[in-house]
């Protein structure tokens, strides 16, 4: 038996470390945060040096137990700093507590208390997304530059800025409850809904980041949904969960053996993840039965009438079309114009699409206006001369910065001729 | 056949920031080497090292000085003691090594076999 066979441990590590670090940080405090992640990494290297020759029996419970170790010196080395160790540590010995620790229900609920932590409105948003990987889901620091395509000294800033306002604003580490819990939803769903997305639209090449992105931001969604501390009464956690999941049923079709992106129009559809799409569609039922409709609900419903759809060309369009609109009530963004100007034009609306395009304010798109150059390309092309969607598609080219979309462009104007 | 010591230098995975994950990966890289040795029939028995601490205890006053491993230039986090014909051999053993991509290096020194008694005599 070795290590390297996929699925035999898959991710023991990664996933130990979180539970535990979450377990930790619960008793110790998030300000001890860096010196529990190190207690724990050498914890780690202790277990890949004992299993070198061969894997113990049953490595879980070696790890765990490894830990608990680990947490009892802890506990000594700490006992005296606070007033909580203490009593624990008066009342009953030292591996009574740490058993309790780590009884199931306190991990599951220390990780939920983490997820909540590192989405703390304090903290800045794009710190987020590397605490998160960091924190949650035990990525490196290398690990999270190549994911998120960052300097590592970028990453490093970040989480140290992170956890340094942690330690400032004193930031507690639990589940907020009633209307404070309400408040906080929403930017805990944006996070992991960032996450998702960047292992969906991820540049890198390799599709093993794309996937394990995607992937950790499934299981913090699924996470938040097993949690009974929270109810979705809007339904927008519901609905990010079966939008993740219609989604990741086509991340296989995406990109090709090259790593060069497939358009919808293009995909091999008997690739789409079938389990995937059925998921989405029992949590899509259970969402809409809940409250108001969200952002989620809407993208979710448009994902799902792109999977309804046996061909590109039997695209219910003006379905879409409803969506999108109704998303633009709730959450206007240009993003969204843009979008809708698309599918606009394959619906054959040279007015509205040219409409949309002309209200979109260029400098609110950022680095993302080569997509406003394609869309008008789009227009063009259906609408006016190929001399004009030639002209945008090279100012598209011009502006677009990640490798594999320029060549998807590209690809674009060699079609043209 | 003699013996020689393979003796691991450089700095412990904690201290090149790697990962739970990536660590899982090594030890797999670990067991792999271990596994072709096996294979070979090339017996193989060592340790691994706790690297936190160093003491080193030198000169006639026997002074005790204790460094953290991260400090040390060409720490050793380990060795293996591998049965092998010649230097030659031994250093294709050495090739199994999984972390010379971390900048790690292997050293590779015979064993004295005293029982043979020594050289020239």
């Amino acid at each position: 038996m070795s290590a390297d066979q996929p699925g035999l441990l898959d991710h023991l590590f990664r996933r130990s470390y979180a539970k535990y670090l979450a377990i930790l940080v619960k008793h110790f405090g998030p300000d001890k945060l860096e010196l529990l992640e190190d207690a724990l990494q050498d914890t780690f290297a202790h277990a890949t040096h004992a299993w070198r020759e061969q894997l113990p029996e049953r490595p879980e419970a070696w790890l765990t137990t490894a830990a608990k170790r680990r947490t009892i010196d802890l506990l000594r080395r700490y006992s005296a700093t606070t007033a909580r160790h203490k009593r624990a540590s008066t009342d009953q010995p030292l591996s009574a507590t740490v058993e309790q620790l780590f009884l199931a229900s306190e991990v599951a609920d220390a990780e939920l208390r983490m997820i909540f932590t590192v989405c703390h409105p304090s903290l800045k948003p794009q710190d987020q997304l590397a605490f998160a990987l960091r924190c949650v889901s035990g990525f490196s620091g290398s690990e999270i530059a190549s994911a998120l395509l960052l300097k590592p000294d970028t990453v490093k800033k970040r989480l140290t800025r992170a956890r340094a306002t942690i330690r400032k604003r004193n930031i507690r580490f639990e589940v907020p409850t009633g209307s404070t819990l309400a408040k906080r939803m929403p930017r805990v769903l944006e996070v992991l809904y960032l996450i998702f997305n960047e292992g969906f639209h991820s540049a890198s090449r390799e599709r093993v980041v794309r996937e394990e992105l995607c992937g950790e931001a499934m299981r913090m969604c699924q996470q938040l949904l097993q949690a009974t501390a929270i109810q979705d009464a809007t339904g927008a956690l519901t609905a990010l969960m079966a939008l993740m999941c219609f989604h990741a049923a086509r991340l296989a079709a995406k990109v090709d053996d090259d790593g060069q992106l497939i358009d919808l129009k293009h995909q091999d559809r008997s690739k789409w993840h079938l389990p995937l799409v059925f998921r989405g569609n029992a949590l899509m039922h259970e969402a809409v039965k809940r409250g108001s409709f969200s952002v989620y609900h809407y993208e979710a419903a448009i994902a799902a009438e792109h999977l309804r759809a046996e061909s590109f060309a039997a695209t219910d369009w003006t379905q879409i079309a409803g969506w999108y609109e109704r998303l633009r009530t709730i959450a206007p963004s240009p993003m969204t114009d843009l979008s809708l100007a698309i599918v606009y034009i394959q619906n054959g609306n040279p007015v509205k699409s040219r409409q949309l395009l002309e209200g979109v304010e260029l400098n609110a798109l950022a680095s993302r206006q080569y997509l406003y150059h394609g869309c008008w390309a789009e227009w063009h092309k259906a609408f006016g001369s190929s001399h004009d969607a030639r002209q945008c598609l090279e100012k598209s080219l011009h502006a677009v910065v990640n490798e594999q979309e320029r060549c998807y462009i590209q690809g674009k104007l060699d079609a043209l001729g | 056949m003699k013996k020689f010591m393979l003796i691991f230098l450089g700095p412990d995975y904690p201290d090149l920031g790697l990962s739970p994950e990536q660590m899982q990966e090594r030890m797999g890289k670990w067991q792999h080497w271990s596994e072709q040795m096996k294979a070979q029939r090339i017996e193989h028995d060592g340790k691994a090292l706790h690297t936190n601490t160093v003491r080193r205890v030198t000169g006639p006053d026997r002074t005790v000085t204790d460094q953290a491993g991260s400090e040390i230039k060409e720490l050793v986090g380990g060795y293996y003691i591998v049965s092998a014909k010649d230097y030659d051999a031994a250093t294709q053993i050495a090739q199994g090594f999984p972390d010379y991509d971390l900048g790690n290096t292997v050293e590779i020194r015979e064993v004295i076999d005293f029982s043979q008694g020594y050289p020239g005599t």
